[in-house]
């Protein structure tokens, strides 16, 4: 095989690794606000992901049950979040902040509670690290698979189910849903709360899937690259999904291209997701829409 | 059924109807039964409807079709009804009555909130008269007539408006072959004057173009053809020759948090009197209150309170009074007395005659027909955005404008 | 009754909030709050040092925490600060390195290359969502990552002092440090850290707060963060206040990324910020977007952050349990409403 193929081959499987947590992330956030909560937590909630999988997973050598524990911890941050966007209209942007102070802060607290050393935990049990293909473990393939079905039902839940159609009209127009004798700040509760769940999965996918730790700042600003995707993907869940991947694959190319290219040093290369996304946003200039009452308290 | 409407308008008209009540086919929505419930429904009240179209991409009309529609798919005991004309063209709210009256006759108490007291004679049975929250009066319709009710609304005689005086006829505003808007609401080769001491009416149902027009005058949108003022299209520029008053006083006039002293410079910020050099003249700004609270009479405990803890009537006496501060040229009124009491909008319409009697040039659009009657010197009227007839002085005909604001010759 | 439950859900609410959940993090540390309070506020106010400790920490908040407040106040939510301190550090020890001259001259020029740093960072998001109605909330946060990048790569490569082992910029000449805070009586700084940055600082706070209530700008800039379509009715260009109120924003805490290379570093590096940007919206938030009140907010996180590290050191508790209750008070805070709407915002 040329240097060339392979190098493609190592790309491909690359971005299929690197989207993964994205596009969790980018689903919780269509679910949150198709129902008119803007999530900027979700860099929080996979914070919470990543560190108690890492943590119940040390606690009690399954990863399994740390994939597990990561889906429920982003899941009661999305609970918090939206119980303040909800009940107590609370300012969407804001909470969203403090969430992710919170996690942030927590996690390196935890750190020093738990296995008493900052910055990094001690190393714990991967899932399933086995080789399937040359470049990708067996947990890394069930995630991708888990991943785009969680897309397929996202997509099947919102319109086709009625649960949906009640979903979508939270964010259009939650007063609609109150006079069909429905409570818009419960469902936006539960989609908040699920939002969590999917952050937290992608949290956990990047502690005990790709690699077996946590670390301090290990998300880095992928809740927030997933926020991007939502729009550039118009708050669609296989919009979403794409968008993820394409933020994926600049990931990917900046670990391909890491000293490949003399003049372009990996810090500055560093920057190219982010640089992804920016554009990504300004360049939809007049061509997007958000759901009428996204990020409106009710 | 609320005054505005609490649709989804990026849904279709069958998922609007049967929200929360969706019939289904296991865990899935059965779209075919939801269709053919809503085209059952539409047929038995005879209010024809597409199952299938987007809400926002129809007239809001139609669109009140659907709200009414929606209400009745819970086939209620009681269908409270607020303010379900406000939209509609008299043709229009015929029909909407004919149905509601049928539904009576099938058993359903109906309850409609209106301030239009020709629908209260024309179609109730019984009326109760509201007043700060209280009901002050209640009669039998057979036994009572618009003037009474007026009477127990305002809790004695009713103000009296000012009266007309001549003024000149030197034309001030002029719009020539004016296009202007986006969809739904347009205006297409508009042309017309508004002279100083002068009050021209826009009849017209709501959404006909008529945020379009008041747009494009007040220069928030762009548009082909020209506006001007005195001849020049500069001179609309300068705030100082214009008073607005917008559609929408809690988003479009007023800053909900500030004082009443912030509030009354608001677009006059750059005027040369309010602003000194890179600074605000604070006693200029508080100087204008107070003329402002003591003309309009708006009731609050000082300049300095929230307008937030204003009524909606003290409210619009404000934002009124701030667009004729200063005897502009020219002024723009949009709704001036929208959802405020008798009395209140007796005294801002008042205050408009007087405006124009100093010899202000003023362009008064609203849905009212009877305010249009009631203050207008010459009426036009706008139908699907454009000027569809043209009535003043002594031919100014109720009936005639009715039609054509429906659309029929 | 009424007036007391006011007073707590506000800021004094925060506040006290704040040191119940600080005893809380230390009781499950296994610390008696009663020693961890006092390893905090000995770390903080116990005696010229730690007081010293706790103002280079209030001005390294206050200056973010001020341009924070402009962007809020102007209905923009600038997430962005890290990164635009970040900027302006970075400007300034660009230049401060290699620029030979008398204080009077160097101090000002490396100041102001801050807000230019600071404000070009904040413009970016400022033209993009003016121009491309892009939400400066994404726009903000992925240019904090940029920034990173951008001055990780420069600091390792092309700026990277050849003396240094790590990666920093060369050294400020002497010229170029901002003076110690000057004597008070027989109260000297010139051994602490404190510089007169502080004082900059809060004449920063008391200029914020004349544009605010006095000036045309100001009134417009409120207008347009309370009531969006109403200010542009009123004649605001709203893209080019949009435009100037993030540049100005980043400009102000492009300055505080100035003052800690000038006044504490004296030469950049990557390390300037341990995520100040971020502590800074809590502090304009506990602060009420209001310039003064903002000040007296940063004094009290400040007391948080020279504190929490000797808390860790003295009592064990680690210092990023701060962080976590910096969270929380930004959580409580939020449920009063800041914004009249949001409904005319570019999507997010």
């Amino acid at each position: 095989m040329s240097t060339g193929v392979s190098l493609m081959l190592t790309l491909l499987f690359l971005t299929l690794i690197k989207s993964v947590p994205i596009v969790y992330a980018a689903l919780g956030g269509v679910i949150s606000e198709r129902a008119g909560v803007v999530n900027i937590g979700l860099e929080g909630m996979m914070t919470a992901g990543a560190f108690s999988a890492v943590v119940f997973t040390n606690l009690t050598g399954s990863p399994i049950i740390g994939l597990i524990a990561g889906l429920f911890f982003g899941a009661v941050l999305g609970f918090v979040l939206g119980f303040a966007a909800t009940f107590f209209k609370v300012d969407q942007i804001v909470a969203g902040v403090g969430i992710n102070l919170v996690a942030l802060g927590g996690a390196a607290y935890g750190l020093v509670l738990i296995f008493n050393q900052p910055g990094a935990s001690p190393q714990v049990t991967q899932l399933a690290p086995e080789q399937l293909l040359p470049q990708i473990t067996v947990a890394e393939t069930a995630m991708i698979v888990l991943g785009l079905l969680c897309a397929f039902g996202l997509s099947w839940f919102i319109y086709r189910t009625p649960w949906g159609l009640r979903i979508q009209a939270c964010g259009e127009n939650p007063r609609a849903v109150t006079d069909a004798g429905l409570n818009p700040l419960r469902l936006r509760l539960y989609a908040v709360v699920a939002s969590g769940a999917l952050a937290g999965l992608g949290g956990a996918f990047l502690s005990i899937c790709e690699v077996n730790l946590y670390s301090d700042g290990m998300t880095a600003g992928r809740g927030f690259i997933a926020l991007a995707a939502v729009i550039f993907g118009r708050w669609t869940p296989w919009g979403a999904t794409g968008a993820a991947v394409f933020f994926g694959f600049f990931e990917a190319l900046q670990y391909v291209l890491q000293g490949r290219i003399s003049w372009l040093p990996s810090d500055a290369m560093q920057a190219l997701p982010y640089l992804a996304a920016l554009f990504a946003i300004a360049g939809l200039v007049g061509r997007v829409r958000a759901p009428a009452a996204d990020g409106v308290p009710y | 059924m609320h005054q505005h409407f609490e649709l989804v308008r990026r849904l279709r008209v069958w998922q609007n109807i049967m929200l929360g009540r969706e019939p289904r086919k296991g865990m899935l929505v059965d779209v075919d039964g939801a269709r053919s419930r809503v085209a059952e429904l539409a047929e038995r009240n005879g209010l024809a409807i597409d199952p299938d179209a987007l809400v926002e991409e129809l007239p809001i009309g139609v669109q009140q079709r659907v709200e009414l529609l929606r209400e009745l798919e819970r086939e209620p005991s009681v269908l409270l009804l607020d303010e379900p004309t406000a939209a509609l063209a008299p043709a229009e709210i015929a029909t909407l009555f004919a149905t509601v009256v049928q539904l009576a006759k099938r058993g359903t108490a109906i309850l409609v909130v209106t301030h239009k007291l020709q629908e209260v004679i024309d179609y109730t049975t019984r009326v109760s008269v509201m007043r700060h929250g209280k009901i002050v009066a209640r009669y039998l319709t057979t036994e009572t007539s618009t003037d009474e009710i007026a009477r127990a609304m305002v809790g004695g005689e009713l103000p009296q408006v000012a009266q007309r005086e001549a003024t000149g006829t030197q034309p001030c505003l002029s719009v020539r072959d004016l296009s202007a808007g986006v969809d739904t609401t347009t205006v297409s080769d508009l042309s017309f004057e508004v002279s100083a001491g002068e009050i021209v009416g826009i009849a017209g149902v709501e959404g006909n173009g008529q945020t379009a027009l008041a747009d494009a005058i007040a220069g928030m949108i762009p548009y082909t053809g020209a506006i001007e003022l005195d001849g020049s299209a500069d001179a609309l520029k300068h705030r100082e020759n214009i008073g607005i008053v917008p559609q929408d006083r809690h988003h479009e006039g007023l800053v909900l948090n500030w004082s009443i002293v912030e509030n009354a410079i608001l677009g006059r910020q750059n005027l040369p009197g309010i602003r000194k050099g890179a600074l605000t003249n604070w006693a200029a700004a508080r100087a204008d209150a107070e003329a402002i609270i003591e003309r309009f009479d708006v009731r609050a405990a000082s300049a300095d309170v929230a307008v937030r803890t204003l009524s909606g009537g003290n409210q619009q006496k404000l934002l009124v009074g701030r667009a004729l501060l200063g005897d502009p040229r020219f002024v723009l009124a949009y709704q001036p007395t929208r959802g405020i009491d008798v009395g209140a909008a007796a005294l801002v319409q008042s205050r408009l005659i007087e405006a124009r009697n100093r010899g202000s040039a003023i362009l008064l659009i609203s849905f009212e027909l009877d305010e249009i009657l009631a203050l207008a010197d010459r009426v036009l009227v706008m139908f699907r955005g454009k000027i569809t007839g043209s009535f003043s002085g002594a031919d100014i005909d109720r009936g005639k404008i009715g039609r054509l604001m429906a659309g029929l010759t | 009754m009424k007036v007391v439950l006011r007073v707590l859900a506000g800021p004094a609410g925060a506040l006290l909030l704040a040191f119940v959940l600080a005893a809380v993090a230390m009781l499950i540390a296994g610390v008696s709050p009663l020693d961890g309070f006092g390893a905090l506020f000995s770390g903080s106010l116990g005696g010229r040092r730690p007081i010293a400790e706790t103002l280079v920490q209030t001005t390294a908040l206050l200056f973010p925490a001020l341009g924070v407040s402009l962007a809020f106040r102007a209905g923009l939510f600038n997430i962005g600060a890290e990164g635009q301190l970040l900027m302006g550090g970075l400007f300034a020890g660009a230049v401060g390195a290699h620029f030979a001259g008398p204080g009077w001259l160097v101090i000002p020029v490396l100041l102001l290359l801050g807000m230019v740093g600071g404000g070009i960072w904040g413009g970016i998001a400022g033209w993009l969502r003016a121009r491309f109605n892009a939400s400066e909330i994404i726009s903000t946060l992925m240019l904090n990552f940029i920034a990173l990048s951008l001055a990780g790569y420069l600091v390792a490569g092309p700026l990277k002092s050849p003396l240094a082992s790590g990666a920093e910029t060369a050294p400020l000449l002497p010229s170029g440090w901002l003076p110690a805070f000057p004597t008070i009586g027989s109260l000297s700084f010139g051994d602490t850290r404190l510089t007169i940055s502080i004082l900059i600082a809060i004449a920063t706070a008391a200029v914020l707060s004349f544009i605010f209530t006095r000036t045309v700008f100001g009134y417009e800039l409120r207008a347009a963060g309370e009531a969006p379509e109403a200010a542009r009715r009123s004649g605001i260009n709203m893209p080019r206040m949009t435009l100037i109120a993030l540049a100005l924003s980043g400009a102000v805490a492009g300055l505080g990324g100035a003052a800690i290379v000038t006044g504490v570093l004296h030469r950049f590096n990557t390390a300037l910020s341990p995520g100040y940007g971020y502590t800074a919206i809590a502090v304009a938030l506990v602060g009420d977007l209001n310039p003064l009140w903002v000040c007296v907010a940063a004094f009290g996180f400040g007391i948080l952050e020279a504190g929490g590290l000797a808390m860790q050191a003295n009592a064990g508790v680690p210092k990023d349990a701060i962080h976590v209750i910096e969270g929380l008070i930004v959580l409580v805070l939020a449920a009063r409403r800041y914004f009249a709407t949001r409904a005319t915002g570019a999507p997010v």
